[in-house]
């Protein structure tokens, strides 16, 4: 066996995890980067599908639900399947609802593909079981909005995470993505869809989020440490370009210019909904995306007081 | 019972020799250290200080990693508290990581060698006691408790700046050492009740 060859530090991946390991305010890696990035896309997926389906059933979208549907189970399905190092055992993920928030999602996606499905059936649609199994897909979708937020929320070790916001920010991204989501499939003309009844979805996707992201971000600033690093890589560190272009200017911006250019742009109505809807839903992937990237680990050793600074192996 | 340990941060020199012993005991690949050393410097020139901090898995009393695994993989030993990962019923998910504020939780996605030629024959045995998909940490070296050993960081320390025991026990040394020379937790606030303590190094 020839061992004259040493292992390469520079190209090994792994020596990004050396780095990290070294640093004060450790990033985390393992849902973001690589395949870790899949959670970030099942999220999205899962939250707009949810929105979607809230709105289209309070508007009696058929189109919307079927789009919905689409999203939360084919889509986020594959995203969370296709994440896990195991996707074989995904399974065992039901077993403790009583304590793991990721759990209560799988329930929740599980729940609303059963109810959601059997009330599309023909021999159940417009029978008296029909209403009862769409409220059990709504609170179905409406605990898939929640749980998001909460499954980060619950990382002890993040305090950027570790707040009540956010689980209120991811309701609102799912609500305004699936709003952003209806728009597009009206713009795009697919039947069943009353343009004029989803302009007042617009409303809700045009009056963003942007107040709770800057809630988001002051609350974190102001709990100092690991959560006020975060806000830095935000505003003014690696994640800012995603962060003000992806998250800012075409999630908030865009879609509050086109609305107040409609009238002087000419363009028809139709196309500006679908423009409105198509940039708020990159708004809202690209602030889950940046969330999740800015999340640093509490010190390790600065909090102890037995020493921080600099250097380290 | 609940097993611990201490590490005396004065005695520490950071030689590695806990984490090499640790390598060579359980055989994990690149990326996977089990039981690591933080170096941290601090001061302006002349007084500057540096420390060598071993860290390894904290066997928490309150431990999050359980907390918020979904399958009830990541579990403590009622017996004797020790925190480990059932790797049969983990999914991957990572939960645990992201919950672990000490950093001792690792998922090994893309297993590789220190060599191009692959491990040796020692090294490939126990590489098969590390699956790939999973999430892996310390476990105070439970198979050679089971001997009545020591754990391989703590039994390899040339220092001896590592003790184990029971924590439980108010007349063990470990115990001893906490109450007598102001033994202390990494992260406190976090309210996790880490059962590995440190010594102060001055002192």
């Amino acid at each position: 066996m020839n061992l004259s060859k040493p292992l390469d530090v520079r190209s090994d991946p792994l020596d990004l995890r050396r780095q990290d390991l070294a640093q004060v305010y450790r990033p985390q890696r393992e849902w973001i980067d690589g395949r870790g990035l899949l959670i970030v896309v099942a999220h999205f997926f899962s939250g707009i599908g949810a929105g979607a389906w809230l709105w289209s059933t309070l508007y009696d979208f058929d189109v919307g639900r079927w789009i919905a549907f689409a999203c939360v189970v084919a889509l986020s399905g594959i995203a969370h399947l296709a994440f896990l190092g195991r996707w074989d055992r995904f399974w065992r993920m039901l077993r403790r609802p009583h304590r793991s928030w990721i759990s209560r999602g799988i329930w929740s996606i599980g729940v609303f593909a059963l109810a959601a499905s059997a009330g599309a059936h023909p021999a159940i649609a417009g029978s008296a079981a029909a209403p009862v199994l769409t409220g059990v897909s709504v609170v179905a979708a409406c605990a898939i909005l929640a749980y998001e937020g909460f499954v980060y929320a619950a990382s002890k070790a993040i305090p950027f995470w570790r707040t009540r916001l956010l689980p209120t920010l991811y309701i609102a991204y799912g609500l305004r993505g699936g709003a952003a989501l209806l728009l597009i499939a009206a713009a795009s003309g697919v039947a069943g869809f009353d343009v004029a009844t989803v302009e007042t979805v617009k409303l809700w996707v045009i009056v963003s989020t942007g107040v709770l992201i800057l809630l988001y971000l002051v609350a974190g600033s102001r709990a100092g440490g690991a959560a006020r690093r975060s806000v830095s890589e935000l505003v003014a560190g690696r994640i800012s370009p995603a962060f003000y272009g992806g998250t800012i200017v075409v999630g908030i911006a865009l879609p509050i210019a086109i609305t107040l250019l409609r009238d002087t742009l000419g363009v028809p109505d139709r196309l500006l909904l679908g423009a409105i809807g198509a940039t708020s839903l990159i708004g809202d992937f690209y602030v889950k995306y940046c969330i999740v990237k800015a999340g640093v680990y509490t010190p390790l050793v600065g909090a102890t007081g037995i020493g921080s600074g600099r250097g380290a192996s | 019972m609940r097993l611990g340990m201490v590490i005396d941060l004065k005695r520490c020199i950071g030689c590695y020799g806990c984490q090499l012993a640790c390598k060579a005991e359980h055989g994990t690949r690149p990326g996977t250290t089990y039981a690591r050393i933080v170096k941290r410097e601090w001061g302006e020139f002349p007084n500057v200080r540096k420390l060598s901090i071993p860290v390894l898995c904290m066997h928490c009393n309150e431990p999050p990693c359980v907390e918020v695994c979904p399958t009830g993989a990541s579990q403590k030993r009622a017996a004797d508290g020790i925190v480990f990962v059932e790797s049969d019923y983990c999914v991957g998910c990572r939960a645990c990581v992201m919950g672990c504020p000490y950093g001792a939780r690792y998922f090994q996605d893309e297993p590789r060698d220190y060599f191009e030629t692959g491990g040796n024959a020692y090294e490939q045995q126990l590489y098969a006691e590390h699956p790939r998909g999973v999430v892996e940490k310390c476990d105070f070296c439970r198979s050679r408790l089971a001997r009545g050993e020591q754990p391989a960081c703590s039994a390899n320390c040339m220092c001896k700046a590592r003790i184990f025991g029971d924590l439980d026990d108010p007349d063990s040394e470990v115990s001893r050492l906490i109450r007598e020379e102001g033994g202390f937790q990494l992260n406190p606030e976090l309210g996790t009740d880490p059962s590995v303590y440190y010594l102060p190094p001055d002192r």
